[in-house]
């Protein structure tokens, strides 16, 4: 049965092979991200009540931001850490190339690609049928970690918690970064037959993405890595700037939407193209 | 409207500098039980991915009911049922959630004819994949490749791991959907069920075909094998030319006949004989035959 450019029974057939996954990981996700909401602005506030915050905690809170937080609230500093915590961001990453490299690596890993190419169905639709299940596992992922995060808020004191909406901001911030990700696991994952391959592949250009965004401010003599940030992820993702100012980052969020869609569009054309074999 | 069921049409696919299949050309009428021949590596299965859609051939062109196998696959799908090599499901489906399952994605109700075709099959549907035995496995595919009634099957190897009580059933199914109009292309290197059950057969060899006819046909092609008793003093001095001995004693000869039988007869008739048979080669040994001499299959995907 088909929906539009999607197929029902497909989706649920791939809803079927992650859902578990991603009920795991979400709450892992959602307890992590509720468990710093409830910790981070308390040790924040302990920092700022002294007055002094180690001058290596600063350089290496303004890497993960990528923006100096000078004049920063505690739940601006607090949420912004907590929503760009490496645990966080590893879970999300985790899942995305999880679920992502399923098409068509891992069926042709495990010879169901055979059984899967045989049905009536488009390899197009097969494609759309895989987004759309991804992308409802992402939305019970993403909302885990906004519902950890608003869980941990209502045990801190009124003072220290974070303006919702602007919340919601750093979500969608967050969730395109995801997605980034996620479109990058696609394509490794219908480039080759191994999954092993596009995993390794999507782990090492999310972590040299990183990096790249955090060796520049962790060691300026670094000029050459301050040329290439624009090639981070995280160079679109401030949520700092967001729980501070209130603006949508509507620049970073074009350009990783453009990257989700380049990426995306890229591993259709292959998987529509590209020779299936599994032996 | 196309009067062959499957046409394959100078159909040539490598892979980089290995071979996969080259230049081969068939043409299957529908209703036909159609056996593909070879051993392991001869291109069986590279021909069935592009009839499927998996590959795109390197030159030459695919139809199957006068669709484009590459262009047109998911339309073809709807009428076709399919059953790979090595068949592998999803560990987490049962019998009768696969048929719930397939059913949805092809966008109709399966479940009661597949019902069914497990129960000629012996296949309880309640059981999951993962705890299936290879044999179970492959009855599962094959109600799930027959159960939206398609006018074409391609079953590559279908009756691997089937015991023979369920290859006899199979056949007999395939033999009632032939009579109704179904086309079946069938893969095997197990000669016996080819024999049994298909009427005409293709042999592919490196790639090639080597051979594309009816059973009786290659029969008749095939040499005769002679067997003669002699009575006592009774053997020639010397064999005719059309008949080559691989046993040549004064109380028996055996060895294959060229040509039509009659000038064996008439040559007999003016010896002394005690017991003679002439008889075709089964299948068995023409696929031998074909194979004979051919070099080492080199390793392919």
């Amino acid at each position: 049965m088909n929906l539009g450019p999607i197929n029902i029974g497909l989706v649920q057939r791939s809803l079927r092979e992650v859902i578990w996954t991603t009920l795991v990981l979400a709450l892992i996700s959602g307890t992590v991200s509720g468990l710093l909401a409830y910790a981070l602005p308390r040790v924040q506030a302990r920092f700022m009540q002294r007055n002094f915050i180690p001058p290596g905690v600063r350089q290496f809170r303004d890497a993960i931001f990528g923006f100096d937080s000078t004049g920063s609230s505690v739940s601006d500093i607090a949420f912004a850490l907590a929503w760009s915590h490496p645990i966080v961001i590893a879970l999300l990453a985790a899942h995305a190339i999880i679920v992502c490299t399923r098409t068509l690596a891992a069926e042709v890993e495990r010879g169901t690609v055979d059984v899967l190419l045989a049905l009536p169905v488009s390899r197009a639709r097969l494609f759309f049928s895989e987004t759309a299940a991804w992308l409802l596992t992402a939305a019970v992922l993403l909302g885990a970690v906004y519902a950890g995060s608003w869980t941990g808020a209502r045990f801190i004191p009124p003072e220290h918690r974070p303006d919702f909406g602007r919340l919601l901001m750093v979500l969608c911030n967050l969730s395109l970064v995801y997605g980034v990700i996620g479109a990058t696991a696609m394509l490794g994952g219908v480039l080759t037959d191994r999954r092993v391959r596009a995993v390794l592949a999507t782990i090492i250009l999310t972590i040299g993405s990183v990096l790249i965004n955090f060796l520049y401010t962790l060691d300026p003599s670094l000029e050459f890595t301050k040329h290439l940030r624009f090639l981070s992820v995280l160079d679109y993702y401030r949520p700092v700037r967001m729980l501070m100012e209130g603006a949508w980052p509507l620049r970073d969020m074009a350009i990783l939407g453009g990257a989700i869609v380049a990426l995306w569009t890229a591993a259709l054309a292959v998987l529509s193209r590209r020779d299936v074999t599994t032996t | 409207m196309t009067s062959s069921a499957i046409t394959i049409e100078s159909l040539t696919r490598r892979y980089g500098s290995r071979r996969g299949v080259e230049n081969i050309n068939l043409s299957i009428p529908p209703g036909s039980l159609y056996g593909f021949l070879g051993p392991n590596g001869a291109g069986k299965t590279t021909a069935i991915r592009v009839l499927l859609g998996f590959l795109r051939p390197t030159s030459g062109r695919a139809t199957v009911l006068g669709l484009d196998c590459w262009s047109q696959s998911a339309r073809i799908k709807h009428d076709v049922g399919a059953i790979p090599g090595d068949l592998r499901l999803w560990p987490w489906l049962t019998g009768r959630s696969a048929l719930a399952l397939f059913g949805r994605i092809r966008g109709r109700d399966i479940r009661r004819r597949g019902e069914e075709l497990a129960e000629e099959l012996s296949l309880d549907l309640s059981v999951p994949v993962r705890k299936m035995s290879r044999g179970t496995r492959q009855k599962l595919g094959l109600v799930l490749c027959m159960a939206h009634q398609p006018r074409v099957l391609i079953l590559d190897e279908p009756t691997t791991a089937l015991d023979p009580l369920v290859q006899d059933r199979l056949r007999g199914i395939l033999r009632r959907l032939a009579a109704g109009g179904v086309t079946a292309f069938f893969s095997s290197h197990t000669l016996s069920e080819v024999e049994d059950l298909c009427e005409r057969i293709a042999i592919v060899r490196e790639g090639r075909i080597v051979a594309d006819s009816t059973l009786d046909a290659l029969k008749q092609q095939a040499h005769h094998e002679v067997f003669i008793r002699w009575a006592p003093g009774g053997a020639p001095h010397q064999a005719p030319p059309f008949l080559s001995l691989s046993v040549h004693t004064p109380e028996c000869w055996r060895g294959r006949l060229s040509g039509p039988v009659g000038p064996l007869v008439r040559f007999l008739g003016e010896c002394r004989v005690d017991d003679v048979r002439i008889a075709r080669p089964d299948l068995e040994e023409i696929f031998a035959r074909y194979y004979e001499n051919a070099p080492p299959e080199r390793g392919r995907p």
